[in-house]
């Protein structure tokens, strides 16, 4: 066991965990953030995209003990204009990939306010959605006030 | 499991060197990899650019976007997994990284693993490689390393300085591995000549988020000299001098699709150029 | 008052009689259009929960003491189990139960396909519970492997007798036939990747067994356990208020469930089976694999005068056999068709419920024929659809039928098709082509929800179905309003727990809200009805806003019940639809691009055209995927699994997806239920894939015969298109010069 430090959505966590878990295993099971979905466990699907600094990244390939830098959830965003702008659009189903879509989105609109629809497919190609609700997803961005 | 974060080259003594981890930790999970040892390298490896010269711990993402590069590669960068992988994948880690053959994915083992199979050319190898594929059908995924073969880069490691395409052999009876790179040898920085002009080019079946089905790089050189460099046909990086050297291809049954892609490919990049 | 009667019930295109009790239900459907609530456009409900991630998904659940479970899989596609010692998996840390053949329902001793469950541990960790699975010792007896259909079906190797059917005379009307085209279809085993995967967790609580799981069928789930376990119905819960996608292929229990209730039994605590993504791509079901060998024989007046199909479903080692002849005997008012269908039983993963089983395979080979048999006619796509309308369902009246109206509208984009040609060059081919959509969605009995009124005005919908991302349970609301005359916002609803309601439909086969849907109005109207009723005893004029009618209860409330009633008898429930597509093909290197879809369905009346034009967009995009890039590989040799994980099996992102113009016909179906609403959940996914092969055609005169149209495909059909081409070009020069 390797004990070690986390600073997620502002607030600091001392962990103890093996050397070889990953970042979004210690969220959802040590520190029961849930928001954050493991949907194929091998960065493969973008389910688990945190951000770290503000840049996104899969938590299920990153080895929480090489975390330097602030971890943002879809918790620490459950406030950003994005999330009612998803609603009106109606850009979730099943909502198992939302949480990622939101991280992903957040971080496109940090850096481009006003993306155009060929920016938002670009930046969010890395989100996969089984449901198809893209044309939805990239509305909500489209749309998004903030 | 432990894991080193050494701060100088100099510390470095055995493990499994890990910088953004998007090809080692989905490697040690499924067992393909096994390490009592992880060197968290990111301290070691230089990054950014400077002097027309990239860390090799520079991110695609930072490439992405870097005007200071040639287009072949910024393209290649752009172009290639996803944005978060981008985020966390370094220049080095890229070149190094392994094929993406389903048999040696699986763990079969096959002659990269030690065996004396090529799944592959016997199975199903409908994504595989149209050249050099007599002893393992394998192709190279990496879109950044066509891009440097073609721009004519070179190589900085801790021991020697190499062309991009020295990083690359093919396997063989005695000796299976792709790369070239020593046991303790680590990717430094790649130098890049000045080109008049290059290009990618990549063909995939979804659009973003794909490993090449072939990728083509092409660049101009000062001297006049045009290189052109192939992802996605044989198990390195290929070099080809012409769209003619495209007729000595040796494809599979099912990877025979890959000739006339590459052809069009190869005279469109040609054509960019002039 | 109650009366019991049988009726027919449909779930994914396969008919049950089944005895119900009805009440009569005097409702009459609302007017058509958009009403106060009913027909506008409304977010999801639950849209904030899920968006945010605070929505607790089967995989988000963690019970106090909570043991993780894995499985052991065979590696040989068949095999039987000579000997298993489990000792050295219980050695290990962490372990607390493990099993084997036989010791949960699902796990075998004869594996039919490499996957195949065998042996379960129960542990602390998931990484322990692994790692006890590979200590496992196992001997094996291999046994032969069959893995080409035609094979199976010329040895007889059937998961059940086929299916054969014929009407009029094939034979003779092919001879007669001006035009015949023959070819075979090929499509690929899809797999569903729901990203939520199969998984379930099991408690027991005293004689009462709690299972939390992904599914889309709660009462199914209930039935079954109860039943294996030798249980009573009543001492199985289900539990599933949000689940990550289904598509089909969870409308039942699965090994995991089972695993995990019996190893909960042993342990004593919580048990959770969850299905890894590579277990998910081996062992959770597929789309099977088709080889469709097709005739088709028409007048030169246009007239389809004989269908002719033989369809082997890729099944697997088990699995039912779906209707991919379905569309070739429904679609098309042809007096002459034949089809046989066969499932080869195969040592591969077996087949489960997908989006509109067999018909979305049998909709890209027959509606590919209609188109080459238009081209072959020299007569325009949609006139040959239209001159083959059919008015009745072989007989059978339809409840509500509006093909026509969706061709209709569909005439613009289909006009567009002249101004996108002109937009080919030397290498970009430009065309369009369209697909027509038949399938089921009547949904049925029974379902019953309970409407609940409180003092405040306030209603709860109490329910125990489930939302499987459809947006379901925000269409209940708004019936439920509708029928109540209150706001939207003023309506909750509940769902996802067994013992917190009444039996609820499956949320597959398009059924849930045709099912579901008229049960909330009826327990609306009946609350409503009581509501009325205080009202008049209060002296209160009738339009009185609810809440002061109600303002008196205190902690009384008022209850009101409704029970979906019978489909109509003697008539077809169906939906239809039309897509057109624009495509832009690359003649050198044989990408596709897929530029413009329009998709235009008539499923009856639209209760939230917002959540419905997702369900279109969500179909499309999956169809897209399996249209063009998706594919589950097979080694040849040992029948394993190639493309388990999502690199691998590649499904489309957000930059794969064309312009969507989604229109609805929206009319009631008049002799549906008190909504007149269809099920909206499949049709979408039915007719993209022929729509696109038919783009194709019109784009470069290439036929393309497989799914997925790979660049390998079309590059095959693009050289046999100038194959065919250079032929006919020889042979005008040949002839004698004649005029």
């Amino acid at each position: 066991m390797s004990e070690f430090h986390l600073t997620v959505n502002g607030g600091e966590h001392a962990v103890d965990a093996p050397v070889g878990t990953s970042l979004a295993h210690v969220l959802r099971e040590d520190l029961g953030l849930t928001g954050t979905k493991i949907a194929c466990n091998e960065g493969h699907c973008g389910a688990c995209t945190v951000q770290i600094d503000g840049v996104p990244r899969l938590s299920c390939i990153t080895l929480a003990h090489t975390v330097d830098g602030e971890v943002t959830t879809i918790e620490g965003l459950r406030e950003h204009p994005l999330v009612e702008s998803f609603v009106r659009a109606d850009a979730v189903q099943c909502g198992y990939c939302t949480p990622g879509q939101v991280v992903s989105a957040a971080a496109l609109v940090a850096a481009t306010p006003q993306p155009t629809r060929e920016e938002i497919r670009h930046a969010m190609a890395g989100n996969i959605c089984r449901c198809g609700t893209y044309p939805k997803i990239e509305e909500a961005i489209l749309s998004w006030q903030g | 499991m432990e894991l080193l974060r050494p701060s100088s080259v100099e510390e470095l003594d055995g493990g499994i060197l890990l910088h953004g981890g998007t090809e080692v930790v989905p490697l040690l999970r499924e067992g393909l990899l096994t390490a009592d040892r992880l060197v968290d390298i990111r301290e070691v490896v230089p990054r950014g650019i400077h002097d027309g010269t990239i860390g090799a711990g520079t991110t695609l993402a930072e490439l992405e976007v870097e005007p200071a590069i040639p287009d072949a590669l910024r393209e290649a960068c752009r172009l290639a997994a996803s944005p978060q992988l981008r985020n966390m994948s370094s220049l080095g880690g890229n070149l190094l990284q392994a094929t993406r053959c389903w048999y040696w994915r699986l763990g079969y083992r096959c002659r990269l693993q030690g065996g004396d199979r090529c799944h592959a050319r016997e199975g199903e190898h409908r994504e595989h490689a149209i050249f050099a594929n007599g002893f393992c059908a394998s192709a190279h995924p990496s879109d950044v390393a066509a891009a440097l073969v073609a721009l004519g880069g070179r190589l900085r490691t801790n021991r020697r300085e190499l062309a991009v395409e020295e990083l690359y052999r093919l396997p063989d009876e005695a000796d299976r591995s792709t790369t070239t790179l020593e046991s303790g040898e680590l990717l430094l920085e790649v130098e890049l000549p000045a080109v008049e002009a290059s290009t990618y080019l990549k063909a995939t079946d979804r659009k973003r988020w794909s490993f090449p089905q072939v990728g083509v790089a092409a660049a101009r050189h000062a001297d006049g000299s045009t290189r052109i460099a192939l992802a996605g046909v044989a198990p390195i990086p290929w070099r080809i001098e012409s769209v003619e050297d495209l007729d000595a291809a040796t494809p599979l049954p099912r990877t025979e699709w890959k000739v006339p892609l590459a052809r069009a490919l190869v005279r469109r990049a040609l054509a960019a150029l002039a | 008052m109650a009366r019991l009667i049988r009726t027919e019930k449909e779930v994914e295109g396969r008919f049950e009689e089944v005895w119900i009790v009805v009440e009569e239900d005097p409702l009459e459907q609302w007017p058509e259009g958009p009403l106060a609530v009913v027909g506008r456009p409304a977010p999801r409900q639950d849209g904030h929960q899920r968006v945010r991630g605070e929505a607790r998904y089967t995989a988000d659940i963690r019970l106090p003491g909570m043991l993780h479970a894995a499985v052991l899989r065979s590696t040989y596609a068949h095999a039987k189990v000579q000997r298993i010692d489990l000792a050295p998996a219980l050695a290990l840390p962490g372990v607390r139960a493990a099993i084997g053949p036989g010791e949960a329902h699902g796990l075998v001793e004869e594996a039919g396909f490499a996957g195949a469950p065998v042996a379960a541990v129960a542990a602390d960790t998931f990484a322990q519970a692994r790692a006890a699975i590979e200590a496992i010792e196992m001997e094996w007896e291999e046994l032969e492997v069959v893995l080409d259909p035609d094979a199976a079906v010329r040895r007889e190797l059937l998961t059940a007798e086929p299916r054969s059917y014929e009407r009029g005379d094939v034979e003779r009307a092919l001879a007669e036939a001006d035009v015949v085209v023959e070819a075979t279809y090929r499509t690929q085993t899809v797999l569903h990747n729901s990203l939520e995967t199969h998984q379930a967790i099991c408690e027991w609580q005293g004689d009462m067994l709690h299972v939390y799981i992904s599914t889309q069928y709660i009462w199914g789930v209930r039935q079954a356990v109860a039943e294996t376990l030798g249980l009573p119905e009543d001492k199985v819960r289900v539990v599933c208020e949000f689940m990550g996608g289904g598509f089909g292929s969870k409308n039942g229990p699965d090994e995991y469930t089972y695993v995990a209730a019996e190893l909960a039994k042993r342990t004593g605590r919580p048990v959770r089976c969850a299905l890894t993504r590579r277990e998910e791509n081996t062992s959770a079901g597929n789309r099977n694999a088709t080889i469709q060998r097709l005739r088709g024989g028409a007048r030169s007046d246009g007239t389809i005068v004989a269908l002719d199909g033989e369809f082997t479903n890729s099944v697997g080692w088990s699995g039912w056999n779906a209707s991919t002849e379905g569309p070739m005997r429904m679609l098309y008012d042809c007096e002459n068709v034949r089809t046989v269908t066969y499932g080869a039983q195969l040592n591969t993963p077996p087949m489960k419920a997908f989006r509109a089983p067999g018909f979305v395979e049998g909709t890209f080979g027959l509606e590919c024929l209609v188109d080459e048999l238009a081209a072959r006619l020299d007569v325009d796509p949609l006139e040959l659809r239209r001159r083959n309308y059919a008015s009745s369902n072989e007989g059978t009246p339809y409840s509500s039928k509006n093909l026509e109206e969706c061709y209709r509208r569909a005439e613009p984009h289909w006009e567009r098709r002249h101004e996108v040609r002109t937009r080919s060059d030397a290498v970009w081919k430009r065309g369009v082509g369209m697909a027509s959509q038949i399938w089921y969605g009547g949904g049925g009995p029974p379902s019953y929800a309970w409407v609940r009124l409180g003092s405040d005005g306030r209603a709860t919908v109490i329910t125990a179905m489930q939302d499987i991302g459809t947006g379901t349970r925000t269409a209940m609301a708004q019936i439920a309003a509708e029928e109540l005359g209150v706001p939207l916002g003023q309506v909750d609803v509940v769902l996802g727990d067994s013992a917190r309601g009444a039996y609820a439909s499956i949320s597959a086969g398009s059924s849930t809200l045709p099912s579901m849907g008229p049960a909330v109005r009826a327990a609306a109207a009946d609350a409503r009805e009581q509501v009325e009723d205080i009202a008049e005893q209060r002296g209160m004029p009738k339009d009185t806003p609810l809440e002061e009618i109600v303002a008196v209860l205190e902690e009384s409330q008022i209850l009101g019940k409704g029970a979906r009633g019978p489909n109509p008898a003697g008539m077809s429930v169906l939906t239809f639809g039309v897509h057109v597509v624009e495509v832009a093909v690359d003649v050198e290197t044989g990408e596709v691009q897929v530029e413009r879809v329009a998709a235009i369905h008539d499923v009856g009346r639209i209760i939230n055209p917002l959540g419905a034009s997702s369900q279109v967009e969500g179909g499309i995009i999956q169809g897209i995927g399996h249209t063009l890039s998706e594919e589950r590989l097979l080694d040849p040799e040992t029948g394993g699994v190639l493309t388990s994980s999502l690199d691998a099996y590649r499904m489309p992102t957000i930059a794969d997806v064309p312009e969507i113009v989604c229109e609805f016909v929206d009319r009631p179906d008049e002799h549906l239920t008190n909504l007149g609403s269809k099920g909206l959940g499949e049709p979408p996914i039915v007719p993209i894939a022929a729509a696109i092969a038919n783009a194709i055609r019109d784009a470069t005169g290439a036929d393309v015969h497989q799914l997925p149209i790979s660049r390998e495909e079309m590059l095959r059909a693009l050289r046999e298109a100038d194959e065919r081409a250079r032929v006919s070009e020889k042979e005008k020069r040949g002839a004698p010069a004649a005029v």
